[in-house]
């Protein structure tokens, strides 16, 4: 039977899926659940959970993982083989990258300022660039505290969303 | 005076063009819309009667120049234009250049937008007609230096703000004076990229003030009335994001005294149109002047619910000289109405702006519920302007019924392809200070610093981590299906149907 490990919002779950005669068997965590799903068309299905009732859209996301939409809202989540999973953790091995090395540009813009240097140590909330975007001016502090390894851009410069902008160290 | 319009070019793009265009259409006058590069399928060019290219997806090259503008209103013969908000709305040499070309320009004149528009002289005019104003300076070219000798007097915390400003751009809150300087050259750079003015003031910063505004109709003929406030506390830089009217806190006697300070201003300035005043409100109630806003508001719609009246329609009615048929007695505001603005945004990221292409769109609907959308599915998100996707308008008979319809509105929106607010303005509807009506322009910041809070339910996690994991399912499932099963099936499903009812009558099951 089909076993996955899924994280959504930082959460992990235990999802095994099976299909027999007509109806999906699922249970979350080793808890058996009445599961049903419609498709409504393209990537759109209705999900009925022990009798509720939901509209979800899944979709592929950039990242690799997906991207459900529901209520008006969207979650980022990620799917993988169960075993596959466990062997991992057990290696110590994470999944996506170990520390945010590289600052990519949140959006597409324009550098008004870079505010810092390499060799520079930053701490949590401190500003590294100013983007202008839309008009508005955005600063952008640090996540946490680091070490400037390099700068990719100068002010003035145009960026597209997912450039690298910054590297840490 | 009178002069009728039949033909109205609208000079903007997205929800407020569609807006603008159905007020069109109600009155029987045709609608132009003008649209960039990028816009050519947007839906404001599908909603418009005629259609009129202007120029490249950035907006310094198509929506804000004012000759290619003018140019598709000669071309298509319009006799007036709506400016909307935003754009060229508050440009006093645009709307010159609607008069000295023979167009109507839908707003104030030139100078009354010249003269409110820079926030130093609407700040000596609003003392001149009697309303309080926020303690402050202006720098008048100072250094850094200098200026911050003026600026100790007043006290810290302080806010920098652009003499042409709006929108909270060119704005700066400076807690201490060691921040002073750099919140100085940036607020003045940004000014001066934005307005092409980098002057800049400043005022005394209060701490949690409420942002209570009035709107206002004034027509050629001096008639001039006040419908009630907007309260739009809840903001997120400077920026509003949702909005509601009556104000919590706002009684009938505040209400107005309020109302009667706008039309004041109103009338010393000599606006015709559709106009608001903005104050900030503290708690005890006493009230300080803002400035005036000379366009149509993003929120206008909560007004229009609880008064009844078509703003936009009041707006042309009076730009064709035709008398106001409400006076202050008539207006009669009811029930409770409140605003959402959709934005594409990731509220997890800091609220950056998600571009990309709508894949699903289905708004919301049924009781006490409008939707002004500038997008329809596969509309394509643009990089280039306000990401603003649609305002949710609901309205209630009183605050806690329009509240559970926001609620019931925002689920029931389907849409998928970029990020958006949706979200962070339902768990909104459940903060309690907001149930509280217990708001200031700070709630954001207080409330949700960091952005901290929880977005989604235990139980809807867990459906879209099943979702997920089905889907996951189906598509490694029907790669085997593909590989075995590739021989069996030949025609359409059309085909196989007619083909076993065929066999069945034949077989003569019954």
């Amino acid at each position: 039977m089909p076993r996955y490990h899924v994280v959504v919002d930082g959460k992990e779950f235990d999802v095994e899926v099976n299909y027999r005669s007509g109806q999906y068997e699922v249970s979350v965590n080793g808890r058996p659940l009445r599961v049903q799903s419609h498709r409504l068309g393209e990537s759109r299905s209705l999900l009925l959970v022990d009798n509720q009732s939901l509209e979800v859209d899944v979709r592929i996301n950039g990242d690799g993982g997906k991207i459900v939409f529901m209520k008006g809202m969207e979650m980022s989540v990620s799917v993988e083989d169960y075993n596959l999973a466990q062997l991992r953790k057990i290696a110590g091995i994470h999944s996506g990258p170990l520390v945010e090395a590289t600052f990519r540009a949140p959006m597409p813009g324009l550098v008004i300022d870079v505010r810092v240097q390499p060799g520079q140590k930053v701490k949590r909330g401190e500003p590294l660039l100013v983007i202008e975007a839309m008009k508005m001016e955005n600063i952008i502090k640090a996540k946490g505290d680091a070490i400037v390894k390099a700068t990719h851009v100068r002010g003035g410069q145009s960026v597209e969303k997912g450039d690298v902008l910054l590297e840490f160290e | 005076m009178s002069h009728k319009i039949n033909k109205i070019l609208i000079a903007n793009r997205g929800e407020i063009a569609v807006r603008v265009m159905r007020a069109c259409r109600d009155l029987g006058i045709t609608s132009v819309g003008v649209y960039s590069e990028c816009d050519k399928t947007a839906y404001h060019v599908r909603m418009s009667d005629e259609a009129v290219y202007i120029g490249n997806s950035p907006s310094t090259e198509s929506y804000l120049v004012q000759d290619n503008i003018i140019r598709a209103a000669k071309e298509t013969q319009a006799d007036a234009i709506h400016p909307g908000y935003g754009f060229l709305a508050e440009n006093p040499e645009f709307a010159q250049r609607c008069l000295d070309e023979g167009l109507i320009f839908i707003g104030p004149s030139p100078e009354t937008i010249r003269l409110l528009g820079d926030k130093l002289q609407a700040r000596a005019l609003a003392l001149k007609a009697g309303l309080s104003v926020i303690p402050g300076t202006d720098l008048d070219g100072r250094d850094s230096k200098a200026a911050l000798q003026l600026v100790r007097d007043i006290g810290f915390p302080i806010l920098v703000k652009a003499a042409a400003g709006g929108g909270g751009k060119g704005m700066r809150v400076v807690e201490s004076e060691a921040l002073f300087a750099e919140a100085l050259a940036s607020a003045s750079s940004e000014a001066a990229s934005s307005f092409g003015d980098g002057r800049v003031f400043v005022e005394r910063y209060l701490k949690r003030p409420r942002h209570i505004e009035i709107q206002t109709l004034r027509d050629q003929h001096g008639n001039c009335v006040y419908l009630g406030e907007r309260e739009c506390s809840i903001q997120r830089r400077h920026q509003k994001v949702i909005e509601e009217t009556p104000s919590p806190v706002v009684s009938p006697e505040l209400r107005k005294r309020m109302g009667e300070a706008a039309v004041n201003i109103v009338r010393m300035s000599g606006y015709v149109g559709a106009g608001t005043v903005e104050f900030l409100v503290e708690k005890d109630g006493s009230f300080y002047f803002l400035e005036v806003n000379t366009r149509l508001q993003v929120e206008h719609p909560i007004t229009e619910m609880v008064s009844g009246l078509d703003l936009v329609k009041e707006q042309i009615s009076i730009a064709e000289g035709k008398k106001l048929t409400i006076r202050q007695e008539d207006v009669a505001l009811r029930g409770h109405a409140i605003e959402c603005r959709i934005y594409a945004e990731d509220p997890s990221e800091g609220f950056v702006p998600s571009t990309g292409r709508l894949k699903n769109y289905r708004p919301p609907s049924g009781p006490g519920v409008r939707v002004d959308s500038g997008v329809v599915i596969f509309s394509e998100i643009p990089i280039y302007y306000d990401p603003i996707i649609a305002k949710l308008v609901v309205w209630g008979q009183d605050r806690p019924e329009a509240i559970s319809r926001a609620r019931r509105a925002l689920e029931e929106f389907r849409l998928s392809g970029v990020k958006t607010t949706i979200g962070f303005h339902r768990v909104i509807m459940d903060n309690k200070k907001f149930l509280d009506g217990d708001l200031s322009t700070r709630f954001l910041e207080e409330e949700f610093p960091d952005n901290n809070y929880q977005l989604f339910s235990d139980d809807l996690v867990e459906r879209a981590a099943i979702a997920a994991a089905l889907d996951t399912f189906v598509k490694e499932r029907k790669i085997t299906l593909g590989n075995g099963r590739r021989s069996r099936s030949t025609g359409s499903s059309w085909t196989t149907f007619h083909r076993r009812n065929n066999l069945r009558s034949f077989g003569g099951s019954r």
